[in-house]
């Protein structure tokens, strides 16, 4: 599947790749430490660049409180 | 307000069910699942649950009359889910940011082993549907329009995981072949 914009594909699909494979094998097994977030940050990246191309950055930090999700937007700091 | 609510019994164990969730697209069967996207993830370290949200961008054909009330066929959702790999449940709850002026809807997913077989996944789905009363007489037009076609989606989302499904145990057939060969 492409991602949102063709510049992210590539990264996309090779976290999609990493991360399957991680959970299936690692994950489901107890593991707690994602071996996939070096080429995570890559994509996140590529994609917070796309969204805040498309505008929509803001529209996804109003929805998080109606779907209980944990993540703040860290756009700007973010984690090092 | 709509209310939609479904089960359904997949004939796998749970770890196979919720890794062909994350399978799941591109799947044959739901084309209107253009993009999904891994906002954020990360494995809560005090339980081990695994925190995900996506962003998901769906494009249909849409009835005239929502398409000319909407502006447009493309829409995005925000989804938030939680993996608990010790009790074995995937939950996902997730709601839709396009026309969200227009229309609300909230839908719920979990997926845990089936108590009458362990073996099998059981799925529960329920949804809110809810027209703003900017639509005021058409609202429950509207709301019957989306109910049907969220329906629709319903059916063919299960379609599409499984056939996921099939792909992955096609895959670890062949993967048995080749071991017993060497």
């Amino acid at each position: 599947m492409e991602s949102i914009s063709k510049e992210c594909t590539p990264l996309k699909h090779e976290y999609d790749a990493c991360f399957t494979k991680w959970y299936s094998e690692k994950f489901l097994q107890g593991a707690k430490t994602n071996d996939c977030t070096k080429v995570f940050k890559q994509y996140q990246e590529c994609l917070k660049r796309v969204l805040k191309e498309k505008g929509l950055t803001k529209m996804i930090s109003d929805a998080r409180p109606a779907i209980g999700s944990v993540f703040a937007d860290r756009d700007g700091d973010e984690k090092k | 307000m709509r209310l939609f609510e479904a089960t359904h019994v997949f004939k796998h164990d749970w770890e196979t069910v919720s890794l062909a969730n994350w399978r799941k697209y591109p799947n044959d069967k739901t084309p209107h699942v253009r993009h999904v996207e891994i906002l954020n993830q990360d494995v809560d370290p005090e339980t081990g649950v695994l925190r995900t949200e996506r962003l998901i961008m769906v494009q249909q054909n849409v009835p005239t009359l929502l398409k000319k009330l909407f502006g447009g066929d493309a829409s995005y959702v925000l989804e938030y889910s939680e993996v608990d790999p010790r009790e074995k449940t995937l939950s996902m709850q997730s709601q839709n940011m396009t026309f969200s002026n227009l229309l609300s809807v909230g839908e719920h997913i979990v997926y845990k082993p089936d108590q009458e077989n362990p073996k099998h996944t059981l799925f529960t789905q329920s949804a809110q549907l809810k027209a703003t009363n900017t639509l005021c007489r058409f609202a429950n037009k509207v709301e019957d329009m989306c109910w049907n076609r969220f329906n629709d989606n319903a059916h063919v989302g299960k379609l599409g995981l499984e056939q996921v499904l099939s792909k992955i145990n096609a895959e670890r057939q062949a993967v048995l072949m080749v071991q017993n060969v060497e």
